[in-house]
């Protein structure tokens, strides 16, 4: 990855904490906000792959954890994880097929929330099993499967072209790799 | 067929690592205030981005709000509709003010306050995780309000002060599943519980309260302020709600509600005091 990758990545990841600091945590439903700051390891991990999702839940979390109460570096650790499933998931799928990336969203967004509940609980905030955890799901979810696309977007914009790490896409790349 | 690479696992397992480590490290001393240090940083150049955005964004919204209540006035008695509009919106605003006029005078008469000094902050965020209660105030350690400072509302103790910035701070409400007050109920000297939260909008819960104590709905616990203490003591925290044989015999099942008003607070008091050393 390139200098001017890692900037683009940069300014992506400002502008997603941004807007989540700002218009996400005025819109709340039912009392949830969404969270728009999961759809980087998701978009990621379709666009570049299970490493690359993963790097991305990574530092993204890194990032959202420092405006969050919740104990630093638990963002990260599930963001990597969201990051590397959606990405192995995706990875023999067609990703430029447009109902993957809400899909994926609706998908990874629920499995990061409870992720994040259950690892939280477990490190010591047992409070966070105890919330409405269906309504946090479903909030978050509905609202990062609505926004993909265009999450995806800027995203592809900062990535390096996709890879495929390994495993063709394509019955055209499985030729290839033959 | 093709074998599959094994970087993206190797890449996983290091970043799992190092998210471990992180999260323990920031669970002791020294590297948490390394983390809270950056996190302050990190509140203190976003506050006035977030400050700016709201300020073009509720123009915005204002606006858009008004131009499709505009199309459904059309519809119907275009003038008169707009003139019942202008007097609920009058009345709304004026209902508001109302509200914030009343806490604010409620804050500046806290009988329970006594000779501590306070520092009167604004409401600004309801909570950045929908994990944990907690809510955001417009002072920080530049007007004196430091990590550990007790923060009341009108009607009793609201929480602590977990996060101190240069111009804002983060207070965790007392009904946060970390919170936990130690309290004092009953006639003089007052018998000794111990008060933890359950989550954002639920009651919070008593523990310590021997069986068969007489309690009466809406009895008042007040914080016992023990050596050590997090809080002053004689601050008003949650009224009785229901009390009932637990599931231990040794001790009563007690279920409280906070005096003040957590959801709809708007001003806040910090309690300028810090537990004696």
């Amino acid at each position: 990855m390139t200098t001017p990758d890692l900037g683009r990545l940069g300014v992506v990841v400002l502008a997603f904490v941004t807007v989540q600091q700002t218009l996400m945590l005025d819109l709340r439903i039912g009392g949830v906000h969404p969270d728009i700051m999961i759809l980087l390891p998701v978009v990621a991990g379709i666009v570049g792959g299970p490493a690359r999702g993963a790097l991305m839940g990574f530092w993204a979390g890194l990032v959202a954890d420092l405006f969050l109460p919740t104990p630093f570096g638990l963002s990260a650790l599930v963001g990597c994880i969201v990051g590397f499933c959606v990405g192995t998931a995706t990875l023999a799928l067609d990703r430029s097929a447009l109902w993957l990336p809400p899909l994926a969203a609706l998908a990874g967004s629920a499995l990061y929330v409870v992720l994040y509940a259950v690892v939280g609980s477990v490190i010591g905030q047992p409070q966070m099993i105890h919330v409405d955890l269906p309504r946090i799901v479903l909030v978050v979810s509905v609202a990062n499967a609505v926004l993909a696309l265009p999450a995806l977007r800027m995203v592809t914009w900062a990535l390096p072209a996709a890879s495929t790490e390994g495993v063709p896409t394509s019955p055209a790349t499985l030729g290839a790799h033959r | 067929m093709p074998r599959r690479s094994r970087r993206p696992r190797t890449t996983l397992l290091l970043l799992v690592l190092a998210s471990v480590t992180i999260i323990t490290l920031d669970a002791r001393g020294g590297f948490h205030r390394i983390t809270s240090g950056v996190k302050s940083v990190a509140a203190d150049v976003f506050s006035p981005v977030r400050r700016g955005i709201d300020d073009v964004v509720e123009p915005v919204g204002s606006f858009l709000a008004g131009s499709v209540h505009y199309g459904a006035v059309r519809q119907q008695n275009q003038k008169l509709q707009a003139e019942i509009d202008q007097l609920r919106s009058q009345q709304a605003s004026e209902q508001d003010n109302a509200q914030a006029l009343q806490q604010l005078s409620a804050l500046f008469n806290l009988p329970f306050v006594g000779n501590l000094q306070t520092l009167p902050a604004e409401v600004t965020n309801y909570g950045t995780s929908n994990f944990a209660a907690t809510i955001d105030i417009s002072v920080g350690r530049g007007q004196g309000a430091e990590l550990g400072m007790p923060v009341v509302g009108a009607g009793g103790l609201v929480g602590q002060i977990v996060q101190s910035n240069h111009s804002t701070s983060t207070v965790r409400l007392i009904t946060d599943g970390q919170s936990v007050v130690g309290v004092r109920y009953g006639p003089s000297p007052g018998s000794l519980a111990v008060l933890t939260g359950q989550g954002a909008g639920q009651p919070l819960d008593a523990s310590l309260v021997p069986s068969n104590t007489p309690l009466t709905g809406g009895e008042i616990f007040t914080t016992s302020g023990l050596q050590g203490a997090i809080y002053p003591s004689g601050i008003p925290v949650a009224q009785v709600v229901r009390s009932a044989n637990g599931v231990t015999a040794s001790q009563e099942s007690v279920t409280l509600e906070p005096l003040a008003d957590l959801t709809h607070l708007r001003y806040v008091s910090v309690l300028l005091w810090g537990p004696p050393s």
